[in-house]
């Protein structure tokens, strides 16, 4: 039996579906127990390897062979993605041994299961990698397409806690989604909406916010937002000439001013005149860019009536209390117990961007942004335990008075630089979760790169099931030599890997620091904790942790002096506890440092594997940090057009053409997404959903999960509206085919509901797998992911956010 | 015990706490959830009701079994003596619930691989040929322990205790909530309240 650890933050011993199923993971006899070496030269999806087995010896010196030379002639050649189910031991892949070794091509394959749009939002707006609702003092919860503490989201178990109480509390939850998922279910309302189309449902609660009802905290835009700051008729911010810092209209005074210097009444309405052009204040053209929403106009995109459209928003307004303060451990904070948040559900689109901005503007303009019962960033600072005050970070202010784009910076003296994971410095996305590496994999054309890659590390990761359609992801990788690190043979690894080594479960490994603190530990009050992950028991068969093999190929490579210096960086290592660059560490060794670096000499290893978790108080100015600190968050994105400009020009000087480069906007907006106009009888929109207990593709190869899907009425279904279906003579169970304008099509069999929108179709996430080596879930309801193309065209470009949707004709089969 | 369907979720976690801790046989489920989807679209609510064995306090299962093999014990839990039953599954008839299940044939999860190794370890524990159900891990509460489906539960809806003890958790969610109970009509009084959603 698996039980959580009543002890620690993290679930407060509480666990998912997944966790007590461990143990058939641990002993499944499908797992890959020895090195593979692949016997049949012919690569292709679907392709029996031929596996024959090979001892570690033999699989590392091939493995050596390969890198030397990669690494002699240009180590960029390296590829190596993994799956975020493994934060930690990912970051150290990805942070430690890639940089080590001298490439930056690492991403993560993130299975739609985790957000591309919401990283790079959340890191403009809350300092943070995501966010998360704070629902222990919210009394209303606006939620589109996302299951926080239902199903796929952040910090499940300890939200699924939370979302719990404040249900009991009488927290009132209105869900905007296209298909009854576990939160529309629990929802007081549910809004079923077109997919695609929440980014117009948020506009028009922001036109009715700001234009019709007045609801929106004024002192808040003013002080937080670059809402005052005034912008010209070019588009971008009206500066001072003499320091270049933004500008804001000095009512008292009738004047423009720097935003820093000190002004009482600053307008954030109205047109000023300055330097001799119209300027209007950020805040105005929010409210005119927004105008045109009528809830008339959202209702027609939407299909939710008018009239349902202005209540919600009129109760979200409310419900923000505009004014109210609470007294938290002694602190006098803003009480805005009114928040909206998201996931993939809304910004699955190739609108992702406009779409999140539109969404958690609506948290700014009610001041419901990183105060008690708002929106929040995912623990964007931390004073760090008592003892050390590590670790430690903080959000930072840029020169323009705004928040700095990104994670939170480390503010223990080391500027954070490119070897972390995590960081985007410079980049207008997100780029480790994303799909850019593989969509540049793919492009063969010499001219655009002066490389290719050639060797790929996959780190548990089912690239071709967790993009897009299946052909492109091999395409991309197809002549690379593939090493993957696997639990299962899987489809990934059946089609594309030279060499498969045997990896070690969760159950069996040890790693530290197996949560992020940022959004694996839950936002808001409560306690940090900093725990281990050690092994229950000792790794069955020949498996071995992937971090130990790449930490040793590094060591049999010769760059153990990289490897250290990277890691003192990633953790953040000093004196005494940093890593010597001379010396030669083992996983545990460098396991112990972490502790120590962190906790002090007292808390290494030992003292974790003792304890399992430390934990400390949160302070109120750490969970809400808005009213402590003077970065202002924009509401005017005034680098999207730049950086789309930049982009356009890049892509016409690498003879790529002339790039749709429009949807790089400053202020919200909304656009169809690809599959949202019905086209002939192609009349219906496909979407997938999420499963609770099958978050993450292997999943399925999870005998007590795959039981539950087997007496579910829907997850190996094709769910659709019963009044559609039988306008199309569609009956209960009767095989179909869903067929995308574009060409792929695949058949299931149809299960006709109510909670779902009726011209939409939904499939549960992660199924229809094929690999042989995957015997459990092979077959095993409906691969929705061979619906969609993976290019350029096919993706927000902001955010490069994969467009999750196809529009397609269903017939029966 | 007490389920709060406020708080269900319907992820099943429940479900799987109990194969872990008990370890039966693939098609077994100790407890299990059903979901019901109610009303015509747009009007329409979804439902989670997990279900376990009801424990109830005039169990007929108890009544009919002609070995003695079902009983129930002083402190309300309804076991099964596996040495005593024959497999007649009288029970199966009289329970409203369809919260016991005949052991058959020896399944495994790994067709055509035999018993994985904690299959064999947990199979030892459930012969074939007899019923089996849900003992609110008698051998978990007789260590002072909850039930393995109470602490897994990630939303908290399972609350175990004595129901007889009116300061109890369960009897003042009971009292706060206005607690009911599945097929009152059979006259078994189930031990099992539900709190409304």
């Amino acid at each position: 039996m698996i039980e959580g650890n009543p002890g620690s933050p993290l679930g407060m011993g509480r666990l998912c579906p997944g966790g007590p199923a461990g143990i058939q993971l641990l002993y499944d006899p499908y797992r890959v127990n020895h090195p593979l070496k692949r016997t049949n030269p012919e690569k292709g999806i679907g392709a029996d390897p031929r596996w024959q087995e090979i001892s570690w010896d033999e699989a590392l010196s091939i493995i050596a062979e390969r890198l030397t030379k990669v690494r002699a002639e240009d180590p960029r050649r390296l590829f190596l993605c993994g799956t975020p189910v493994a934060p930690s031991a990912l970051a150290f892949a990805l942070g430690v041994f890639m940089p080590a070794f001298g490439s930056l091509n690492g991403f993560v394959c993130a299975d739609h299961d985790c957000d591309s749009a919401q990283h790079p939002t959340a890191g403009r707006l809350h300092a943070s990698s995501a966010t998360s609702p704070d629902v222990a003092y919210c009394d209303y919860l606006l939620i589109f397409g996302c299951e926080a503490g239902l199903a796929d989201y952040y910090a499940f178990t300890t939200m699924a806690q939370k979302m719990a109480d404040a249900r009991v509390r009488g927290m009132k939850v209105v869900v905007a989604a296209p298909y009854m998922g576990p939160a529309a279910g629990k929802a007081d309302e549910w809004l079923p909406i077109r997919p695609g189309s929440g980014g117009a449902l948020a506009c028009a609660f922001l036109n009715l916010l700001l234009n019709e009802y007045g609801l929106y905290d004024a002192e808040y835009i003013r002080r937080h937002t670059d809402g005052p700051y005034l912008v010209g008729p070019d588009g971008y911010y009206a500066r001072d000439r003499a320091s270049g810092k933004p500008l804001v209209w000095d009512a008292a005074d009738g004047k423009a001013k720097p935003f820093d210097e000190a002004v009482e009444d600053t307008a954030i309405d109205g047109t000023h005149t300055v330097d001799g052009r119209e300027c209007k204040p950020v805040f105005q053209l929010l409210k005119e860019r927004v105008g045109k929403w009528t809830p008339e106009a959202a209702s027609e995109v939407t299909t939710v009536p008018p009239e349902t459209i202005r209540r919600v928003a009129r109760e979200f307004g409310e419900a923000a209390r505009i004014g109210a303060t609470i007294v938290i451990e002694g602190q006098e904070l803003p009480h805005r117990p009114a928040a909206a948040t998201y996931f993939g559900g809304a910004y699955g689109h190739d609108n992702a961007w406009l779409t999140s901005l539109a969404i958690e503007l609506l948290n700014e303009v009610v001041g419901a942004s990183d105060v008690p019962g708002g929106l929040l960033g995912c623990n964007p600072l931390s004073y760090g335990h008592s003892q050390t005050a590590m670790p430690r970070w903080a959000p930072q202010v840029d020169d323009d008075g705004l928040l700095l784009p990104n994670e939170p910076q480390r503010v223990d003296g080391e500027p954070a630089e490119s070897a972390q994971p995590h960081s985007w410095r410079g980049l207008g996305g997100w780029p480790i979760t994303t799909c850019l590496l593989p969509l540049a994999a793919a492009v063969r054309d010499g001219a655009s790169r002066d490389y290719q890659p050639e060797v790929l590390i996959n780190c548990g990761s089912n690239l071709l099931m967790g993009l897009a359609n299946p052909e492109a992801s091999f395409e991309a990788f197809k002549d690379c030599f593939v090493i993957s690190f696997n639990l299962f043979s899987d489809e990934t690894a059946e089609a594309l890997a030279d060499i498969v080594l045997p990896d070690a479960c969760y159950l069996e490994r040890l790693d530290p620091l197996p949560d992020w603190l940022g959004h694996g530990l839950s936002a808001g009050m409560g306690d940090w904790c900093y725990h281990i992950r050690q092994p229950a028991v000792e790794p069955l068969y020949e498996r071995r942790h992937f971090c130990e093999v790449l930490l040793g190929i590094g060591q049999r490579l010769g760059f153990s002096d990289k490897m250290n210096a990277s890691a003192n960086l990633l953790y953040g290592l000093k004196p005494p506890h940093a890593l010597n660059p001379e010396g030669e560490y083992s996983w545990q060794q460098m396991a112990d440092s972490v502790c120590k670096g962190w906790f002090g000499p007292e808390h290494g290893l030992e003292w974790f594997k003792e304890n399992g978790v430390l934990t400390w108080p949160k302070r109120p100015e750490e969970a809400y940090w808005k009213p402590f600190n003077r970065a202002r968050v924009p509401l005017y994105h005034e680098w999207a057009p730049r950086f789309g400009e930049q982009i356009r020009q890049v892509a016409k000087e690498r003879g790529m053409g002339d790039i749709d480069t429009s949807g790089f906007l400053p202020l919200p907006d909304w656009r169809p997404c690809r599959a949202f106009q019905p086209q002939a009888e192609y009349d219906l929109q496909a979407i997938r959903y999420q499963a609770p207990w099958h978050i993450f593709p292997q999943a399925y190869e999870n005998p007590w999960l795959e039981e539950v899907s087997r007496s579910d009425p829907y997850s190996y279904f094709i769910c659709m509206n019963s009044r559609t279906a039988s306008e199309k003579g569609i009956g209960d169970g009767d095989p179909i085919w869903l067929e995308s304008v574009e060409g792929p099509r695949l058949k299931g069999r149809a299960r006709l509901i109510e909670a779902i929108h009726p011209q939409v179709v939904a499939v549960a996430g992660n199924g229809g797998h094929w690999a042989g080596g995957m015997p459990l879930a092979k077959d095993r309801g409906v691969f929705f992911n061979s619906l969609l193309t993976f290019d350029l065209e096919h993706i927000d470009l902001v955010s490069l956010t994969i467009d999750g949707d196809a529009r397609v004709k269903v017939y029966r089969a | 015990m007490v389920i709060d369907l406020k708080r269900c979720i319907g992820c099943h976690a429940c479900q799987i706490a109990c194969k872990a801790e008990n370890g039966t046989r693939p098609g077994t489920l100790w407890t299990r959830v059903l979901e019901q989807e109610l009303g015509t679209f747009p009007n329409v609510r979804r439902f989670s009701l997990p279900l376990l064995c009801m424990h109830c306090r005039d169990a007929p299962c108890v009544e009919v079994c002609p070995t003695g093999a079902t009983q129930k014990r002083p402190d309300g839990i309804v076991t099964i003596d596996p040495d005593k039953c024959v497999g007649c599954r009288y029970c199966l008839m009289v329970c409203a619930y369809g919260s016991r299940h005949y052991q058959d044939e020896e399944w495994t999860y790994f067709p055509g691989d035999g018993d994985s190794p904690y299959e064999a370890m947990a199979y030892a524990n459930h012969p074939t040929g007899v019923v089996e159900k849900c003992d609110f891990c008698l051998s978990r509460v007789e260590r002072g322990l909850q039930p393995a489906c109470v602490v897994a539960c990630p939303a908290k809806a399972r609350t175990f205790g004595d129901l007889h003890d009116r300061e109890s958790d369960v009897s003042r969610l009971i009292d706060e909530r206005g607690a009911f109970r599945l097929r009152e009509d059979t006259g078994a009084c189930p031990s099992i309240f539900y709190l409304p959603p």
